[in-house]
């Protein structure tokens, strides 16, 4: 395929071609899937709550819902809002904020691909964001807000990553605090929408059944026109300071299941050390050979254990998380989850527990091409890690992490006055 | 737009594409798909239970949740890592009247898998010492949904509705933690041995699918699986209720859950579901839908409102039901408005760019549905277990076209009755909290 005009080729990886608008620095990452006559569009922000300075918790989250509410070509008052135009055809639209990105995708038959390109292109920098509409979209942000704090494990995550960080905005929760969304004004997330939201800020990603030369017309056709501001990007150059010794909180909530979670500072999620991480998770918490089931759960201890890591584009937290079991306390499960991390510190993992972790990713990696959405959601995280191809490479990097570097990452991450402890306490309504 | 060039041929039906056999009792649908290397399955058969026992729908979840802990000579260990050493995946659910099963792997592992989801149904170890941890994680199980305003709210509705004989009544939480109490080892090995059978056995594979394979596999290890003796007891019908509120008080619980909902006497084979369906989908099916339109993008009421017809089958009715989440103080407000903005839809109807708007919504999605193998094998096995011919999924958009304006505001009038709603609120509410807002 010749290269169409207004776009430079960039590099590819594992099937995904990426390209750049040369005018105004938009990225295009192409990944051709003829499974199904259907594709997914799908634009990433590199914008997200760690963008948010203190007092304006919740605004990306906020800004994410007013860009449904219309925009110059797209709206209500047309007749053509956003979900009605794309919804008639089928579509399955929707938008999510994080840490480090918002992003907005319709996965639709393929047909109707010009469809979303040119909605995406004009609320990036046509959304109306009116008055009127971000009060009434204030309640229902408030009412999700309510909805996230009925649910206890929701409230123990954000209370443990609020503990674990003092200084960077991973402190607090995507959605914001209840006081700032009660406070965000229409001027605060106007300079939010334009600071951030610019073709040289974001990605767009294609996936599914398409033709690569008409695809990259479309998008020069609606986003070539979009001129990136002369102003540089803002640099994110909060640093959270070390911590230096463990912290613990409690949650306390109407309800019958507690819950115990053990979280560690851990690094940028395009460092080796995190994939080694990773692969650590994936042998502690793996089904029945999985280290915590043997150890937390199969003894009765735990009805659930699990591990996660976080891949951000700070370093952030790398967790286990359990439920006791009825009558085990949180203080017990909690010494388990220790004594679990102590063994593999001390006598590191064996290489049959690696390579099943190894297989393991291995036909995730292949699942993961299994329909445009499920490679769209892993592409869109990687994009907001910091590189595309983790989602890519991925393979390469795991078989790279050896037995000797998962006992280091746990002997150096693994630490007491890193460690962030969060247990939920239920109270026993009458 | 065009698509690639290998797919502007017109792609084949799902009659002409679907490979299907009897192997023994099980039939077997398969559909290869271009996608490399990954296949997937989705099974069920017929379990049985007497629904008004409620004893065995808890022993039906405990033998469910004991499949994986060993089978045949393998322990629960040597199980999982069959399935860990591989990335495959192994699942099995209690769906009420059947039991499911599903599953993905790789290409070259899934005779093996195929195996072993056979094993595990059929000779599963149900290991005495592992009764009590099976215990205790139902038990955590409903404790979690104990604490979940959306799974009271819909499970107080769900008893305002139907008998406890009937499919969709769920019992209370906590008389459920009593009786998985009095369970014991010998009672669940009887519930394996009268439930699972190959009654009504189906499995449909998609993907990347060897047929050869796969018919060698199913004939090892499905084909000589007998049926059991068991015959479905549930009653088919809803009770009769006057409508009325239940509360279900939850401290710490500032949004509340709200279902508004009654009886269906409509089946899935029914000529008026689809034009019922329609009507439903226009009035609370996605975002752009009447509920979603009014109660949160205009008014800002609520993050979510839907409705759907729920629990409807071929074999037994069902019911209709409204779902909100309001935040305390807009319980009030948010209930009559929900109900004001039913009544108007259900004297109106829907328009005709209404409805059309809602038709391509409909088939664009049902295609968009079926673009990964899992959403192929369950639309495939769900299609099965209703009873319908493959070809039905083809005729499903024309079925949707075909629909008249008249046809779906007939089905509004008759099917749905704001007047009949029950109100059901989980969350931080006290009982009369809604009472001028009962229909």
């Amino acid at each position: 395929m010749d290269i169409p005009k207004g776009f430079s080729f960039e590099e590819a990886s594992g099937g995904v071609e990426a390209y750049r608008l040369e005018d105004n620095g938009l990225q295009a990452l192409l990944l051709q899937d003829a499974t199904a006559p259907v594709a997914t569009f799908m634009i990433t922000y590199r914008v997200g709550s760690r963008h948010e300075p203190e007092g304006l918790t919740g605004a990306c989250h906020f800004l994410e819902h007013l860009m449904f509410k219309g925009s110059a070509r797209f709206n209500k008052q047309a007749g053509t809002s956003v979900f009605n135009v794309l919804q008639r055809v089928g579509a399955r639209v929707n938008a999510t904020t994080w840490l480090d990105r918002t992003n907005y995708y319709e996965m639709l038959p393929g047909e109707y691909l010009p469809l979303a390109v040119e909605i995406e292109a004009d609320r990036m920098r046509g959304a109306l964001l009116q008055d009127e509409d971000m009060e009434r979209e204030r309640t229902v942000i408030l009412n999700e807000l309510d909805r996230g704090e009925n649910d206890s494990i929701r409230k123990l995550f954000h209370a443990v990553w609020a503990a674990a960080f003092t200084v960077h905005p991973y402190h607090h929760p995507v959605i914001g605090w209840r006081g700032d969304v009660e406070r965000l004004t229409p001027d605060g997330l106007r300079h939010f929408y334009d600071t951030y939201y610019r073709p040289d800020n974001a990605t767009v990603s294609i996936i599914g059944d398409f033709d690569k030369t008409e695809a990259l017309g479309l998008v020069h056709r609606h986003f070539g026109q979009i001129a990136s501001p002369e102003e540089a990007l803002p640099t994110m150059h909060v640093c959270e300071p070390a911590q230096e010794e463990e912290r613990r909180v409690v949650v306390r909530q109407a309800g019958w299941q507690g819950a115990v979670m053990v979280a560690w500072k851990s690094p940028r999620g395009l460092e080796a050390d995190t994939d080694a991480l990773d692969m650590l998770s994936a042998i502690l918490s793996a089904g029945k050979n999985g280290r915590l089931y043997r150890r937390l759960t199969d003894t009765g201890l735990t009805t659930s254990a699990w591990g996660g890591i976080s891949r951000f584009c700070d370093p952030g937290l790398a967790y286990v998380f359990a439920r006791p079991a009825p009558d085990k306390t949180h203080e017990e499960v909690e010494a388990a989850i220790h004594a679990t991390i102590d063994e593999i510190k001390e006598n590191g993992i064996t290489e049959e527990e690696l390579q099943r972790a190894r297989n393991q990713r291995k036909a995730q990696a292949a699942f993961s091409r299994d329909g445009s959405f499920s490679a769209a959601a892993e592409l869109n995280e990687a994009i907001a890690a910091g590189d595309w191809k983790i989602y890519t490479t991925m393979q390469d990097r795991i078989h790279q992490v050896t037995g000797k570097h998962i006992q280091r990452v746990a002997r150096k991450y693994f630490v007491e006055n890193a460690c962030t402890t969060g247990y939920y306490i239920p109270g026993y309504p009458d | 737009m065009n698509v690639s060039p290998q797919r502007q041929a017109r792609t084949p039906s799902f009659a002409e594409r679907v490979s299907e056999r009897l192997i023994g009792p099980c039939r077997l649908i398969m559909l290869r798909t271009p996608i490399q290397n990954v296949v997937t399955w989705c099974g069920s058969f017929h379990s049985a239970p007497d629904m008004g026992n409620k004893e065995e729908l808890l022993l039906q979840h405990l033998v469910v949740s004991m499949l994986d802990k060993g089978a045949g000579t393998l322990d629960r260990f040597a199980v999982a890592e069959i399935l860990e050493d591989k990335g495959a995946e192994l699942a099995f659910s209690s769906d009420v009247l059947r039991i499911d099963f599903s599953g993905r792997a790789l290409k070259k592992d899934v005779t093996e898998v195929l195996g072993l989801t056979a094993l595990q149904l059929r000779e599963p170890l149900l290991a005495e010492e592992e009764l009590a941890k099976a215990k205790d994680r139902i038990s955590a199980s409903i404790k979690r949904s104990m604490e979940s305003t959306s799974a009271q709210a819909s499970g107080a509705l769900r008893r305002r509705i139907y008998g406890v004989s009937h499919p969709n009544y769920i019992e209370e939480f906590e008389e459920r933690l009593e009786q998985l109490q009095r369970l014991s080892i010998d009672d669940v090995r009887a519930y394996h041995a009268a439930h699972f059978g190959a009654n009504a056995c189906t499995l449909v594979v998609t993907g990347d699918v060897d047929e050869n394979a796969v018919n060698e596999a199913v004939e090892n290890h499905f084909a000589g699986w007998p049926s059991h003796e068991a015959s479905p007891r549930f009653a088919e019908t809803p009770e009769e209720h006057a409508p009325g509120v239940s509360t279900v008080a939850i401290p710490d619980k500032e949004n509340v859950d709200v279902r508004l909902g009654h009886a269906l006497a409509i089946r899935r084979n029914d000529p008026d579901y689809i034009p019922a369906f329609l009507g439903n989908f226009a009035l609370g099916g996605n975002f752009s839908a009447r509920l979603m339109q009014t109660i949160r993008d205009e008014m800002g009421l609520t993050y979510g409102i839907g409705a759907s017809l729920s629990g409807v089958s071929t074999e037994y009715d069902g019911h209709w039901q409204v779902a909100v989440t309001l935040s305390k103080e807009y319980v009030q407000r948010g209930v009559e408005e929900t109900v004001k903005q039913i009544r108007r839809f259900v004297a109106g109807g829907v328009t005709p760019e209404e409805l059309q708007e809602k038709k391509t919504t409909v088939t664009g999605a049902f295609k968009v549905g079926l673009s990964t193998t899992f959403g192929l094998a369950k639309t495939l096995l769900s299609n099965v277990e209703q009873g319908f011919e493959i070809a039905y999924l083809d005729e499903f958009p024309d079925r949707v076209e075909s629909v008249s304006v008249d046809e779906v505001n007939r089905a509004i009038a008759q099917v749905f009755v704001p007047n009949a709603l029950h109100v059901t609120l989980a969350g931080n509410v006290r009982e009369g909290d809604v009472k001028r807002a009962c229909p």
